[in-house]
């Protein structure tokens, strides 16, 4: 699990107005299914200057997305789960068994190319444990994902 | 030392402008004190280079985990190099261990429906870590303005233009953009792979690292994202040649262009928006499936109907699919509500429950690169109002109108800036017959599943009857519909227009009308037939009808004719034209 949340935290670690839930409690870490993505910079200009608003972003940089740093709940709430709109595109991946979204989620968690095709499957069959109601949010998915994969031979090795 | 400085690889790692752009001609671009080491060093590349070798050289020198670029130029230019380097470098090392790549690819987000401004479009790189499957892990380097919150519409516009932002390099999670462009703005985005090696990436990144934070000045015509990109490239691979050529206004589709002619482009990939896939799905259903698909994304109750259930398992799959798709693509700028997310869910466990339903690709989806060049010269021939022969010679800066050739293009939309045109008679000189500032106009044709707003806005000088036929200035534009049915494309729109000219009373005098016409499109003609009228405040009226054909000749060229009449209260002038079109750059 080490692994998952620090490839995921290098994933979340942007300070775009994206990552931060509308409205949302600290991180992404509480964004639930279906989040909007309302907020964004979308009048004309922007487009074509292509503007950031805020502190450019380079890479490395934590704690600039409205994020609270102190404990350990924030830090893993910075993941590829929470961003938002990426729990949507991996719940509809996990619906059909496969999407880049999905492979995403699996190269974070480490798990190896060889394993990605079971690892699809196993999401596929158990979807409806991982997304049990429309209000779960990326942390009771991450923890169910979890769960699930660690009743099976061949990811349990991926879960720690 | 003189040869070292004056080398291409120094110089590009100075962003030396070679004569691209009419500013800081041979001067560094980078607006910003923290880049330089030498005091003179923006002027003076050897200056810069004799500083940055003083600061550089001793081993723990704190400079060189600023600039590993730099130091990697020295030490293989002056055999410097050593094991540990970058030893006492901690920030630096921990930076360079997470940002890697094994694959550089240059992202081209398309032009979208109801944006036609997109059309200039954005560039960022991509640099994939190894696997093609996992691009959502890869990072964009992105270059952009910086602008803050506070800034207001008309603020930002202004200094967009005029270069009030700074612009700075970023780095960011690709997945991040992917969610702005292909799945926010349903823009398709084009991907083209650069044919650098695992040294020139290393090069490209290590300089990355050196622009952390530095300001360059940000204009939107020239020095823009996709121009600095290239100078990232040529960092890269110096001496490319990418930048020896005055670039101005710098369409990003040109930056492909200058990559592709110099071969730095490997390959291509296509990926289409989210609503370019619920279109292809959707093609799949026959006329009631998708009536059907429609209606369950308003009450996915229906899924346990009897209609529904006497479908195929593997259409019954296409319409969840699509009903899904759509309502996510609905509402996926809004706030969520319960309601829609309760939805979304049950349609999300139907799909889950049926067989996996493959999206069809895009059939051969025209590359932008491909389509005709930006600038556009013309000349024409015609006559007006019985015996009146005219010729005329047009240039246009940018971009592409509703009858250009359409291949690369964005169907329905239009972008012109700075259209020139001038008019001679046998009677008189050349006189200035319309000068279009700008005209925009997205005519997004709506269906069961969306309904966009079609609308336009132009505005400049042209000639018009006011008491006679005389220059007048005007803005105008509007709001409307469009719908399509196979080959053509109808549109309707209103339209107000204000106007100053040397007749009206007034200063300005505005007017409302309508802007009605349709479009049909057939390989390389395009036909247009429609009018425009305005019934102004001081009583006076005029329209203009216009039918109009262009046959694209080949990619650069075409042919246009037209046959237009302006009429006003008791009157009107007729007037046919033949048009020859380049376009080029």
């Amino acid at each position: 699990m080490k692994k998952t949340l620090i490839a995921a935290a290098m994933l979340g670690a942007s300070t775009s107005a994206m990552a931060v839930a509308p409205g949302g409690p600290g991180c992404g870490w509480g964004n639930m299914l279906f989040e909007g993505q309302s907020g964004m910079p979308m009048h004309l200009l922007a487009t074509l200057v292509n503007g950031t608003t805020g502190n450019a972003t380079f890479g490395m940089t934590t704690g600039t997305n409205g994020c609270d740093t102190s404990g350990a709940l924030t830090y893993s709430g910075q993941s590829l789960l929470g961003m938002t709109g990426v729990m949507e595109e991996v719940a509809q991946d996990m619906a059909t068994g496969e999407g880049e979204a999905l492979t995403a989620l699996s190269v974070s968690m480490g798990i190896e190319a060889s394993d990605r095709a079971h690892f699809n499957t196993v999401m596929h069959e158990n979807f409806a444990a991982i997304f049990p109601h429309q209000d779960v949010t990326a942390k009771q998915v991450m923890a169910s994902i979890n769960d699930v994969m660690k009743k099976d031979q061949n990811l349990s090795k991926y879960t720690v | 030392m003189d040869a070292l400085a004056a080398s291409d690889r120094w110089q590009a790692l100075l962003h030396i402008n070679p004569g691209a752009t009419l500013r800081d001609r041979h001067r560094s671009y980078v607006d910003d004190d923290n880049f330089f080491l030498s005091e003179t060093g923006k002027e003076d590349p050897l200056a810069e280079l004799l500083a940055t070798h003083e600061a550089l050289q001793s081993p723990g020198a704190q400079a060189r985990c600023r600039f590993p670029a730099r130091y990697r130029f020295l030490a293989q230019s002056l055999g410097w190099e050593q094991a540990g380097a970058f030893d006492h470098c901690a920030q630096y090392r921990e930076w360079r261990a997470a940002v890697t790549a094994s694959r550089a690819v240059l992202v081209f987000p398309a032009a979208y429906l109801n944006s036609p401004s997109s059309m200039f479009g954005h560039t960022l790189l991509r640099l994939d870590q190894g696997e093609d499957s996992a691009v959502w892990l890869s990072w964009a380097v992105n270059f952009g303005a910086v602008s803050t919150a506070q800034d207001n519409s008309f603020f930002y516009i202004y200094r967009g233009l005029a270069g009030g932002y700074p612009g700075r390099f970023a780095l960011v999670p690709y997945v991040q953009k992917i969610q702005e462009y292909s799945h926010m703005e349903n823009r398709d985005m084009w991907e083209y792979t650069l044919d650098l090696d695992q040294q020139e990436l290393d090069w490209l990144i290590e300089h990355l690292w050196e622009l952390k934070d530095i300001n360059f000045d940000y204009y939107f015509f020239d020095e823009n994202c996709s121009f600095r990109l290239l100078e990232l490239v040529e960092v890269a691979r110096p001496g490319s040649q990418l930048l020896t050529e005055l670039r101005f206004a710098e369409v990003p589709v040109n930056t492909v262009r200058a990559l592709d002619d110099r071969g730095i482009i490997r390959e291509r990939h296509y990926r289409p928006s989210k609503a370019v896939e619920l279109n292809n799905l959707r093609e799949q259903l026959n006329g009631n499936q998708q009536a059907l698909a429609r209606r369950l994304a308003d009450d996915p109750s229906l899924l346990t109907s009897d209609a529904f259930l006497a479908e195929s398992a593997s259409d019954r799959a296409i319409m969840a699919s699509v009903a899904y798709r759509y309502l996510r693509l609905k509402y996926r700028k809004e706030e969520r509500t319960d309601a829609v997310a309760k939805d979304s869910f049950a349609l999300l466990t139907a799909m889950n429950q049926l067989p996996p339903v493959a999206v069809p690709e895009t059939l051969d989806p025209e590359p932008p690169e491909k389509g005709h060049g930006t600038q556009m010269l013309a000349i024409s021939g015609g006559q007006r109002e019985g015996n009146q022969d005219f010729g005329e010679l047009s240039y246009r800066l940018t971009y592409h109108d509703l009858l250009d050739n359409p291949y690369g293009f964005l169907r329905g939309a239009e972008i012109e800036g700075l259209d020139l045109t001038l008019r001679s008679t046998e009677s008189g000189d050349a006189k200035l017959e319309d000068l279009q500032v700008v005209s925009i106009r997205s005519l997004a044709p709506r269906n069961r599943f969306i309904q966009p707003l079609s609308w336009y806005v132009d505005g400049g000088l042209e000639r018009a009857w006011a008491g006679r036929r005389r220059l007048v200035r005007y803005l105008q534009g509007g709001a409307g519909g469009s719908w399509q049915w196979g080959n053509w494309q109808p549109y309707l729109l209103t339209s107000l227009r204000m106007e100053n000219n040397s007749e009206f009373d007034t200063f300005v005098t505005p007017g409302a009308g309508l802007d009605a016409g349709i479009l049909y499109r057939r390989g390389r003609w395009q036909w247009q037939a429609g009018s425009v009228g305005h019934y102004f405040t001081n009583d006076f009226y005029r329209y203009t009808s216009q039918l109009a054909v262009q046959w694209a000749v080949t990619r650069q060229h075409g042919v246009r004719a037209s046959l237009e009449r302006e009429g006003w209260r008791g009157d009107g002038d007729n007037e046919f034209k033949l048009q020859w079109r380049w376009y080029f750059d």
